[in-house]
């Protein structure tokens, strides 16, 4: 027990130092969120709910990103510098290992979606009702799972520069596509009607819906759910592949 | 005898290249065992398998009487691998703690720091920021978090300066002297010579040689008289003695060899050839080493 606390414990020391998570993570949703909603005019019919349709893409997208990058990337470095050979000599339980990573990850996220949001309070005063944000809150913290089964699929990867690059272009094409940097109302028809089935636009839209007062479609929650178990099967075989020496 | 590591008709098969060939040994308790060969001799794919990161083909390896992949095996084990492995985002102490707290029986702090000899400085600074030589003593004491019962290091000293390389043997022999059995990898003759009491000699993926270095080098007993000698001599009655093996002229010097050097001394008085400043080589680990080695390959 002792070993599980630690190893989270360090999970999470290891993610704050690192600086691209801070930078990518925290300080960039933060920065696009002052800008779109205050340098540029976006002519929103509502400023308010504006405001707090925005404070939740850039919640989802910067939740996204960490799930991604952070997780994947570390799998690699972990992999590629035999830090995981290491640990497989020790008798630490794979179980245990993993169950760290995926808790240090998660508070993490608890982490910056609350520095995220109190961002958003303090820049626009979005004002919600106190089960809007934790609904909310929640919804994306669990809504993140998909993409972090996706970081474990980059963590296959052999080199660390493959596994960057691979995991910022998904990254910002899915963010991109998935309206959390411009909503999909605005792009073109095609655009959106592909936007409807990635991932990102359906972790997004949970969290959209919660802050108008409806409730995330059903929709979304199944797409979520099967990219997750698409997800999970793809890092299963991969693994099982490269293992088979 | 108490057995640490057994190994039983292991072969290990990478596609169509056997890496490793029918070898058998076991390792008793307290032994400081050398697996010494060139490389790609099998020595790296036959640690990967006693540490369980490679199953064996055929055949069987065993470590205390359980399978190496046991929980009960890893909890009395300590490696150090030859890939340097650090966990970037934390430092040297941070490190040490968190792999400490996975063993039953840890080592304490201010040992596992004496013994390493990781300085103050060094415990501060992060993983992914340590020099060649810091990351070693890192990954050494990485091994002996546990206070394990047996040591295996792949290749230890290789990235170690000569001040770290001697601290590091010291601590060695001194774990050696509390009753842990040791294994270590090398390709340096001079380090398994020094540091081990048993050396099993890999070549081609088999072990062509297991014994004390004494024993290995006696095996190849390839001994030479050599001496100064004026070049207009002849030295061709020499060469009529079936005693002699060899006879060859190496940097102003002439070599005798012969398994029986107090003959030979004999004879170079006995044909009154001259000879000076003499000199009786003896069978040199490096030699044994060149000629077992090499033996082989003239076999294939």
């Amino acid at each position: 027990m002792k070993a599980f606390q630690m190893q989270c414990k360090m999970e999470i020391i290891r993610i704050l130092r690192n600086r691209y998570f801070v930078f990518w993570s925290i300080a960039m949703p933060i920065l696009f969120y002052y800008i779109f909603t205050n340098v540029v005019n976006t002519n929103a019919s509502d400023k308010g709910e504006w405001a707090a349709h925005y404070l939740m893409s850039m919640t989802a997208f910067s939740v996204m990103g960490s799930s991604i990058m952070t997780l994947g990337i570390r799998m690699v470095q972990e992999r590629s510098q035999g830090w995981s050979t290491f640990i497989r000599i020790t008798p630490l339980s794979d179980t245990v290992y993993f169950a760290a990573q995926m808790i240090g990850q998660s508070v993490i996220h608890v982490l910056s979606i609350t520095i995220i949001f109190i961002a958003g309070f303090l820049i626009n005063g979005v004002s919600l009702t106190a089960l809007e944000w934790v609904l909310s809150g929640l919804w994306i913290l669990l809504g993140s799972l998909p993409f972090l089964a996706l970081g474990t699929v980059i963590g296959m990867m052999k080199k660390v520069e493959t596994a960057a690059g691979v995991s910022n272009v998904l990254y910002m094409i899915m963010a991109v596509a998935g309206g959390m940097w411009t909503p999909l109302e605005f792009m073109p028809k095609i655009m959106q009607n592909i936007g409807k089935w990635l991932p990102s636009y359906n972790f997004g839209n949970g969290a959209w819906e919660i802050v108008t007062g409806s409730m995330p479609d059903w929709r979304n929650i199944l797409i979520l759910i099967t990219y997750l178990a698409l997800f999970m099967l793809l890092s299963k075989y991969i693994r099982r592949k490269t293992e088979a020496v | 005898m108490n057995k640490i590591v057994s190994l039983t008709n292991v072969t290990k098969s990478f596609q169509h290249k056997k890496a490793v060939n029918d070898i058998s040994f076991s390792i008793g308790k307290g032994e400081v065992v050398a697996i010494l060969g060139p490389n790609g001799a099998g020595k790296t794919t036959t640690i990967s398998m006693i540490l369980g990161l490679l199953k064996p083909s055929t055949g069987e390896v065993q470590l205390f009487g359980r399978q190496p992949q046991e929980r009960q095996v890893r909890e009395k084990i300590g490696t150090m691998l030859q890939e340097v492995s650090v966990m970037p985002g934390l430092k040297v102490r941070e490190i040490l703690e968190l792999i400490r707290c996975y063993y039953p029986h840890r080592l304490a702090m201010p040992e596992l720091i004496k013994l390493t000899g990781l300085t103050e400085q060094d415990m501060k600074t992060r993983a992914e920021k340590l020099s060649g030589g810091q990351k070693r003593r890192l990954s050494f004491a990485l091994a002996l978090a546990g206070n394990p019962e047996l040591i295996i290091l792949d290749e230890p000293t290789v990235g170690m300066d000569i001040t770290s390389r001697n601290h590091f043997w010291q601590t060695v022999h001194q774990l050696a002297a509390q009753g842990k059995t040791i294994i270590f990898s090398t390709h340096y003759l001079q380090e398994a010579d020094d540091a081990a009491d048993r050396i099993l000699l890999f070549k081609d993926g088999a072990i062509v040689a297991d014994g004390t270095p004494a024993q290995i080098k006696a095996s190849i007993s390839k001994q030479s008289v050599s001496f100064i000698v004026d070049p207009e001599i002849s030295l061709e009655n020499l060469y009529l003695h079936s005693e002699i093996d060899d006879i060859y002229r190496k940097n102003n010097r002439v070599y005798v060899q012969s398994t029986n050097t107090d003959r030979v001394l004999e004879l170079i008085f006995q044909e009154k050839i001259g000879a000076r400043d003499i000199q009786i080589e003896r069978g040199k680990l490096e030699e044994a080493f060149e000629q077992l080695t090499s033996a082989a390959k003239e076999a294939i």
